[in-house]
């Protein structure tokens, strides 16, 4: 499953190694994840509750966490509870949110908490770590289902002058985003746009912002209604 | 009464005048119910004894609805049993229940012939509860008996009145309070609907109200009015005694009941999932074990079972399935079980599925298969729905083809997809590189007709962009 569009052209940081923590019930799947993971990408911690990630997070200030979104402990807010309970952190470490639920209110909910990405946990190994090492250089990792969902949340018109900024995705955003959502890499993006990777990054995390920060009504009924997906 | 385990189940049944007791001991003796009723009345006119007999048969025998839930409670599945042992499980003493009603049953009705349960279906016009006025009737028959009364005593006959009225409202406060009851249990406890539980309430006390003041009527007037008040008194005194050493016991014993009730509801969902998870995962990792070997199989299997799950788990089964995403979600499935390889459905927006979008489904399917086929990879799908018009954009990133290249005669894309869309109004392009096949399907928005001069309009990006 091709959850994440960036193979082959992610930027893996020069040389430089990333450090990450591996938050997950299941330890067959942190096992797994491990293995997968580039030789490159140093795991650090590993933790399997929310109290435990938040502990190990604090402790090791990794560069990524990858967060599932379904955790049991803390008041039974999951990976949400993660991010808000390392907040502190949220400047120097990113969260990278994993999933098997395509329920749009986890994915929207942990993004809206502060994740900077949402993949699928059947994402293959040379695509994680491209999702890891485009996290850890600060840009946001959209699915093709994620890019689905922000259509849906914020509408296929393109923003109106008149809208608050943050409660509509500009022409060229929405262009992305269906990109995205039909599959493309950002490097095929950027060639079906003629335009840089780097600004499609740009419009990528621009879009991230909106999702983040946006009051929207319709996002938050959208999200409620959308329960079942 | 020795062939008695042969029979159905001596249950109360729906098709009921008062509380279904007839007609139920009707099929489990394989007597005609109008026989059973007919000596049931005569019975009551012995004494109350068939008054009596049918009372006691109102309390002690379940409803079959009842029974069938007390049966249903042992799931299907064979795992599941061992999930949802309840604890405590009544159903011997309700067996014993049963078993003494039968015999009462056999008693009363006379040696009981064994046909089977030959479900003696009386002549339509005396299956009360059809008619759709059996109350106003019962009501009708209250009011001549009312009326005889009153004539017998204008020709001087003496009607004990005094006895009779209050007699009459004792009788009939009891049976509204106890119809409420049965209609408690038959509804209101089961599902805590509540809905209508107000209306319950009112007629309870109604009923209460009848009986207490049909009583102190009959008390009243053998004595002085000072006697009842004190007698009054003192009952009261009695009866708040009572209450005050019950009250306890009833409550912990509603409480228990709600425990239970509560118990019961999560052991019957715990059982619904074992029962689930028995036929769906359980069975699909039993062959994925026996095909460890094919890795497209497990992969296959594994795909199936996860899409299974997942509309299991996330959909909603009230949602309405004629959505168009739907049908496009059911058509990758089936690509996706046919050729192996992963196909991803991403939806935006939704729209019910008219007539025309046919053309548009089949070319989404034609077009799957063939990335599915010659992609070799995960498939892409996206469908999107604004204002009506429906987008599908099929992506694969096999290494592409060339459409001037294909055979003519090879039908599948240049008739299934591209044709198939031209025809009924749609578009259709297809753009291929070395790094992946994309098709676009287009189809307007439903339209009051096929009007011809749109039809340019309509054709016109499907001839421009419809090669490569």
């Amino acid at each position: 499953m091709n959850s994440m569009q960036g193979t082959g052209n992610g930027t893996p940081g020069a040389g430089k190694s990333v450090r990450v923590v591996l938050v997950d019930d299941h330890a067959i799947f942190r096992s797994g994840l491990k293995a997968d993971l580039d030789p490159s990408i140093q795991v650090v911690g590993e933790a399997a509750t929310v109290e435990q990630a938040i502990a190990v997070i604090a402790q090791e200030r990794p560069d990524v966490v990858l967060l599932d979104v379904h955790l049991p402990g803390g008041l039974g807010g999951g990976g949400r509870e993660v991010i808000a309970g390392s907040a502190a952190l949220l400047s120097t470490t990113r969260f990278l949110a994993l999933s098997v639920s395509d329920a749009a209110e986890d994915v929207v909910a942990v993004i809206r908490a502060g994740a900077r990405g949402y993949v699928t946990k059947t994402i293959s190994g040379a695509d994680i770590t491209d999702a890891v090492y485009r996290v850890a250089g600060g840009d946001a990792v959209f699915s093709p289902r994620l890019a689905g969902f922000v259509l849906d949340a914020f509408g296929t018109a393109p923003a109106d002058i008149a809208d608050d900024e943050l409660d509509r995705l500009s022409a060229r955003e929405l262009e992305v985003m269906r990109l995205i959502a039909r599959g493309y890499s950002y490097k095929e993006v950027a060639k079906e746009l003629f335009i840089s990777i780097k600004t499609v990054e740009t419009h990528v995390s621009a879009v991230l912002r909106k999702l983040q920060l946006s009051s929207r009504h319709e996002l938050t009924k959208w999200a409620a209604e959308r329960r079942l997906l | 009464m020795t062939s008695a385990p042969e029979r159905p189940p001596l249950v109360r049944r729906s098709d009921r005048i008062i509380a279904g007791v007839c007609s139920g001991l009707a099929v489990h003796l394989g007597l005609p119910v109008n026989t059973v009723r007919l000596v049931m009345v005569l019975a009551s006119f012995a004494g109350g004894i068939g008054v009596v007999f049918y009372a006691w048969l109102w309390i002690m025998v379940p409803t079959a609805y009842e029974s069938a839930r007390r049966q249903g409670r042992r799931p299907a599945s064979p795992i599941a049993p061992a999930v949802s042992r309840a604890p405590g499980r009544s159903d011997d003493g309700r067996g014993t229940a049963h078993a003494g009603a039968g015999a009462a049953a056999g008693g009363a009705g006379g040696p009981g012939d064994d046909r089977p349960a030959a479900e003696a279906a009386p002549p339509p016009w005396l299956r009360l509860q059809d008619m759709r006025y059996a109350k106003e009737i019962l009501l009708g028959v209250a009011l001549l008996l009312v009326a005889g009364i009153l004539t017998a005593q204008l020709l001087g006959v003496d009607v004990p009145l005094g006895t009779l009225i209050p007699a009459a409202a004792v009788l009939g406060g009891a049976s509204i309070a106890w119809m409420q009851l049965d209609e408690t249990r038959r509804a209101g406890l089961v599902d805590k609907t509540k809905a209508n539980q107000a209306g319950g309430w009112a007629r309870l006390v109604a009923g209460l109200a009848l009986v207490v003041a049909g009583v102190l009527v009959m008390v009243s007037g053998s004595g002085s009015w000072e006697q009842t008040w004190l007698a009054l008194l003192a009952s009261v005194a009695v009866l708040g005694g009572v209450v005050l050493v019950l009250l306890p016991w009833g409550l912990k014993f509603w409480r228990d009941l709600e425990a239970e009730r509560a118990g019961r509801i999560r052991e019957t969902e715990r059982a619904e999932i074992a029962a689930h998870l028995h036929d769906s995962v359980l069975q699909t990792l039993a062959l994925i074990q026996r095909r460890a070997a094919n890795e497209h199989d497990v992969v296959r299997l594994a795909r199936a079972q996860e899409r299974e799950l997942r509309s299991w788990l996330f959909d909603d089964p009230g949602k309405d399935a004629g959505q168009l995403s739907d049908r496009i979600k059911a058509v990758a499935a089936e690509v996706e079980d046919l050729l192996g390889n992963a196909v991803d459905v991403v939806s935006v927006g939704d729209t019910a599925v008219t007539e025309g979008h046919a053309a548009l489904i089949h070319a989404s399917r034609e077009a799957m298969l063939n990335a599915s086929r010659h992609g070799g990879g995960t498939v892409s799908v996206y469908l999107e729905v604004s204002g009506g018009r429906a987008e599908v954009f099929i992506k694969d990133r096999g290494p592409g083809f060339e459409l001037r290249n294909v055979p003519e005669d090879r039908l599948g894309v240049r008739e299934s997809i591209i044709g198939r869309m031209n025809r009924h109004g749609g578009s259709a392009t297809i753009i291929s590189t070395s790094d992946g096949t994309e098709v676009r399907l287009g189809f307007p928005a439903a339209q009051p007709e096929k009007v011809p001069p749109v039809q340019p309009d309509r054709v016109q990006p499907a001839t421009r962009e419809g090669r490569p």
